[in-house]
């Protein structure tokens, strides 16, 4: 206990001085809803502040203007694709240091992705590597070794395919493909990534203090290939609650307030005289949009599902729930994603809706049910509440049906979750992130849209090995007619803007490319 | 939060009923804060049936043009997000709460009680299975267990009941137990005993009637207990679900504008602060009117 | 007195078991899956049965169970799911800063409901009687997200004396265990209240009354030492549950406590990891109620009593 005290001062100490506003060093204050559970991406599918600021990867997603992207040279200084979509060469960048001090080779590539499919290490993002040849054997325990991995000499590594799949290098991009040491992880073994002592990367930052549940902390790293960063260092603090974020940021704790953590506060900042010029705001690669499951009854019949279109008021929704941040999106891509043009509009048309639900043999309406997970932020459960107001006008009579997350992700694998409201964002820019993940054989089944149109599937196999992007793009846009109007295997609402709120003293504050919360914040600064 | 009434067994089984009953309405009358929160609570019970007739406004009607509107003559307590009335919102929050407060605390008093004449008066094994039984339930972190239930069984009021009265018999068993215990060996039980009456009859003549004034201050004390309770689990998501206007669910959500309109979330917190003292401060009054101990 | 100690200590045996067993029947039927649950949003089939097998979360439940049951005879309870550390250092290392919270809530608790106790039993009826017992119900009457929210919007955001959220000092754990003591405040205020008046009823008071002690000393030199012997008692089982009950303050205050991880657990579906803050507070609650039946045969072998759990 008296120890306990004592440290507790002790580090309350050493805290004030670094939660105190008026500090010599550039320390920037975020923070994240949850404890990260690891530095180490390939045991995460969601966590990527750490891995995106910790590591590099052979090729980077820069983010080149609102809501665009370029593929730029990271850890790989140039690359070759072969003719046929196979191969795929890397040039490493020469004397590029690991925090360590060890210096990067392509050995230590085809380890990190070797350790990614080595069945022992029980990783979760394997499907980046899917079409690497020889992953799945590796995978399945059939095989030591990848065959498609290959060190040709000290700074050269080769990527073979088992087919082209147009969307690689955007993926080799995304926070998974992380670069590792090999010595130094192989010698963690499965504490890597846990503690400070035991993650080591290429990246601008290194992990300096890791308190599980509480925060972690990064310092610069000097000696980073691109040059110091500007921040010395980086506090993010595990904070749950958003009312209490909102305080925090208030009395100027953290520095960055993620208005997605509350989207309740948009007017609320955008009125503040405080606030208002504090807002950084930017266009998300990524489409808000009701699910619908075909196999439950009565979604099976496609004109409940066309008149479940055109009962939702998304503009209202818009306007009202998101304060107008955002524009409606009437296919499967969002505005932003490569290949994206504007789809043909979904109609708000209630009464048409009414004649639909006749049709289909519900001339007295019907009713629906939707699901909502109980920890997720009010604005699902807000939308609920909306559509269950505005869908009673065409005839649904809306249920609503709130479960907890565990059992919200068992449902919908199982394919038997009800209807409910999500967001995407863009994990590499590429439509295949889109209608792989939604509307492909696999993809349809585990997300619980059950659309069977093998059209569909074959198109979205078709297109992941096409070349010729105009036409691969053309088939994208054909494939998006076809599932929003044809089959109406989903209500796409709109894209919104993701803001921030952040203090005075950050600057250059960019939104990453695709909105997401989780960004790199090696050009970031802090300035009095 | 469950206080054990400590009733002192010898004096109450010789008091005869309607003494006990004048004697108690005396003793509570003389105390001012039972009689004031009995009011606050037949106000509360009034507002909750007359909910339709008496509160301004139709709780769930959605009107996005009027979200956030200061209180007025029209909106006493303003509006919600939804444009909703925050005032109307709360009086039908009361039925839920009331609903809440009363429902469980009376299943876990019968099945705590059952248990509890059970276990005293048989013992022996039944005694000792029931009562690892109840120590796991009391030993069993019950935010947790509630939980459990709440997302074995799904997020709506019914499941909330038998959360609840998971959560709350063993503590009822546990007092009627020793009452039980102590009763068993007084003269008028083995009186009966020795004329021949069953053990079924025993228990439920001679031994219940004895434990109902514990009973009685163990409800009333259990009601904030469990409203308490409901507004914790619709705080934390797993409660009452919306558009359903429940105290706990109105805080949450209504803690979001706090800035912009601090009385949507402050004005069902003042509802359950009022409430459940009121419903401690009946308790209370009835404790201290049943219980003889207390008496100069 | 030691082998009442240790007849109640194999008496809880089988309550633990107890407890472990429904448990992990519980956790069987509730829906939900721990792999899919790590993987959110990006959850593909292949992935969740292969970390699944390599978990050994598909073998048969009471394979899984036992498995457990002799891992926690030897000290071991597994490693969690979610978080992929090993269940004991991961209490360990939260335990300390639920205790301290519970601590200082505790003596809260004690300062609020002491004092109270003894003024409202001495001006028994008057209107200080009632503003005190008014004063520590009202601690209990406050759901604990409401009153922390109300005064983290005062004393952090307007008046800025208190940091809003995080375990970084002292000052820290001001606003958690004010809000968290005053909810239990209430309960020693009323066992203060109630053995202070059945004290003062006895003979030996009486006499020393008769005697012409004044009414002060009479309080402080003979009732109070007899009247605080079930409040001290208590507060075994208060600290106990104290301890398990914090969860929603350590939430909104950040503590990274015992509560926080148990939740998370649940949460997560993360079955070591519950099993494993579960068994630590029971045994908890356990250890706390023999603890204070034992003080009170020691002091006083007459009282009986419960006090149940705290708020949630």
């Amino acid at each position: 206990m008296k120890n306990k005290v004592r440290l507790l001062l002790a580090s309350g100490i050493a805290s004030l001085a670094l939660m105190s506003p008026a500090i010599a060093d550039q320390m920037l204050r975020i923070s994240y809803t949850d404890d990260p559970k690891s530095a180490d991406v390939q045991m995460t599918t969601d966590y990527y502040t750490l891995p995106l600021n910790v590591y590099d990867r052979l090729i980077e997603a820069e983010t080149t203007g609102p809501g665009t992207s370029a593929l730029v040279p990271g850890l790989a200084e140039s690359w070759e694709v072969s003719d046929d979509g196979l191969v795929y060469t890397f040039h490493l960048r020469q004397g590029v240091k690991f925090h360590d001090g060890a210096e990067l080779t392509a050995d230590d590539v085809v380890y990190t992705f070797d350790r990614m499919l080595n069945p022992e290490t029980r990783a979760l993002g394997t499907d980046i590597l899917n079409f690497v040849a020889g992953a799945q054997d590796r995978l399945d325990g059939k095989a030591d070794t990848v065959t498609g991995l290959n060190a040709i000499d000290k700074y050269t590594v080769q990527l073979t395919l088992s087919q082209p799949y147009a969307a690689f290098l955007a993926l080799m991009a995304s926070p998974q493909a992380s670069i590792y040491n090999r010595a130094f992880t192989e010698a963690a073994g499965d504490q890597f990534g846990l503690t400070p002592e035991t993650t080591n990367g290429t990246g601008p930052f290194i992990l300096q203090s890791y308190e599980l549940n509480d925060s972690q902390m990064l310092v610069a790293n000097k000696d980073y290939f691109r040059g110091a960063p500007k921040l010395d260092r980086i506090l993010i603090r595990v904070i749950s609650d958003s009312e209490t974020l909102r305080l925090l940021f208030e009395t100027d704790e953290i520095d960055v307030f993620d208005m997605d953590y509350a989207s309740s506060q948009t007017p609320y900042f955008y009125a503040s005289d405080t606030w208002k010029d504090q807002i950084r705001s930017g266009p998300r690669v990524g489409m808000y949009y009701y699910h619908i499951n075909q196999a439950i009854k009565p979604f099976d019949d496609v004109r409940v599902r066309k008149a479940f279109q055109m009962a939702i008021n998304r503009e209202q929704i818009l306007e009202k729930n998101f304060y107008g941040k955002g524009q409606l999106e009437n296919g499967v891509m969002p505005r932003g994603l490569s290949c994206y043009e504007p789809a043909t509009p979904i109609e708000y048309n209630p009464a048409k809706a009414k004649e639909l639900l006749a049709e289909a043999g519900y001339p007295d309406g019907v009713e629906i049910t939707l699901a909502q997970v109980s920890s997720w932020s009010s604005k699902w459960s807000d939308m609920n509440q909306i559509i269950q107001a505005q869908a009673a006008e065409a005839g649904f009579t809306v249920k609503i049906k709130t479960m907890d997350e565990a059992a919200y992700f068992a449902q919908r694998k199982a394919g038997a979750i009800d209807a409910y409201t999500q967001s995407w964002s863009a994990d590499f820019n590429d439509p295949d992130n889109f209608f792989y993940t939604f509307f492909s054989e696999p993809g349809t089944k585990v997300r619980a849209f059950n659309n069977m149109d093998q059209e569909v599937f074959d198109g979205i196999e078709k297109a992941r090995s096409m070349t010729d992007p105009e036409a691969r793009c053309a088939l994208y846009r054909e494939l998006g007619e076809r599932i929003v109007q044809t089959d109406a295997a989903w209500v796409p609402l709109f894209s919104l803007d993701h803001s921030y709120v952040v203090q005075p003293r950050v600057k250059n504050f960019v939104v990453p490319w695709n909105g997401w919360s989780d960004m790199n914040y090696y050009k970031m600064e802090i300035a009095e | 939060m469950t206080v054990s009434p400590d009733l002192n067994v010898d004096t109450v089984e010789e008091i005869q009923e309607a003494s006990l009953l004048r004697d108690t309405m005396r003793a509570f009358a003389r105390n001012r804060m039972a009689l004031l929160g009995l009011v606050f609570v037949a106000l509360l019970v009034f507002l909750a049936i007359f909910a339709p007739i008496v509160s301004p406004h139709d709780p769930y009607r959605m009107a996005l043009d009027e979200q956030f509107l200061p209180p007025s003559t029209t909106y006493w307590l303003g509006t919600d997000n939804f444009g909703r009335d925050v005032l109307t919102r709360i009086i039908y929050g009361a039925r839920i709460s009331l609903v809440v407060g009363i429902v469980p605390s009376l299943i876990s008093l019968i099945i705590g009680t059952f248990m509890g004449v059970l276990s005293g008066y048989i013992g022996g094994k039944v005694d000792f299975v029931i009562m690892r039984l109840a120590d796991m339930m009391i030993a069993f972190p019950s935010l947790l267990l509630a939980m459990v239930v709440m997302y074995t069984l799904g997020a709506n009021l019914f499941n909330i009941f038998v959360a609840l009265a998971l959560v709350g018999w063993a503590g009822v068993a546990r007092v009627v137990r020793s009452q039980t215990l102590a009763l068993k060996e007084k003269e008028f039980i083995e009186a009966a005993h020795a004329n021949g009456a069953s053990r079924v009859t025993i228990m439920f003549r001679h031994i219940f009637p004895n434990v109902v004034p514990t009973l009685i201050v163990l409800f009333s004390l259990s009601i904030p207990d469990a409203i308490m309770w409901e507004s914790s689990l619709s705080f934390l998501g797993v409660g009452v679900q919306p558009p359903e206007a429940s105290w706990g669910l109105l805080v949450s959500r209504g803690k979001e504008y706090l800035f912009q309109a601090p009385v949507v979330a402050i004005a069902p917190g003042v509802a359950i602060l009022l409430t459940v003292l009121a419903f401690n401060f009946v308790g209370d009054g009835l404790r201290d009117a049943l219980d003889p101990s207390m008496k100069d | 007195m030691l082998m009442f100690a240790i007849r109640r200590i194999l008496v809880s045996i089988p309550v633990l078991i107890g407890i472990t067993a429904i448990l992990f029947v519980m956790l069987n039927v509730i829906p939900g899956d721990p792999v899919a649950l790590l993987m959110k949003e990006h959850a593909s089939p292949e992935v969740i049965a292969r970390v699944t097998a390599q978990m050994h979360l598909d073998d048969p439940l009471w394979t899984r169970y036992f498995r457990f049951l002799s891992g926690a005879l030897q000290g071991d309870l597994g490693t969690s799911i979610k978080l992929n550390r090993s269940v004991t250092s991961l209490i360990m290392k939260a335990f300390p800063n639920t205790l301290y919270l519970a601590a200082c809530a505790a003596v809260v608790s004690w300062i609020i409901g002491i004092p109270a106790g003894i003024l409202s039993a001495v001006r028994r009826d008057s209107f200080i009687d009632r503003f005190f017992m008014g004063f520590s119900l009202l601690g209990v009457s406050m759901p604990i997200f409401w009153s922390a929210l109300l005064m983290q919007y005062i004393f952090a955001l307007k008046l800025k004396w208190l940091p809003v959220s995080g375990f970084y000092g002292f000052e820290y754990v001001i606003m958690p265990a004010i809000v968290l003591g005053w909810s239990s405040a209430g309960v020693i205020a009323r066992l203060t209240r109630s053995s202070l008046l059945e004290v003062m009823r006895h003979d030996y008071i009486r006499t020393a009354r008769a005697k012409g002690l004044r009414e002060v000393g009479v309080i402080s030199g003979h009732a109070l030492k007899n009247a605080l012997i079930p409040v001290v008692t208590i507060m075994a089982i208060q600290i106990a549950s104290l301890l398990s009950g914090a969860v929603i303050t350590e939430a909104i205050f950040g503590i990274p406590g015992v509560g926080r991880i148990s939740i998370n657990a649940i949460q997560a579906r993360d079955m070591p990891l519950l099993q494993g803050s579960v068994l630590f507070a029971t045994v908890l609650v356990i250890l706390g109620n023999l603890v204070a039946d034992i003080l009170y045969s020691i002091l006083d072998p007459r009282i009986r009593s419960q006090m149940g759990r705290g708020k949630p």
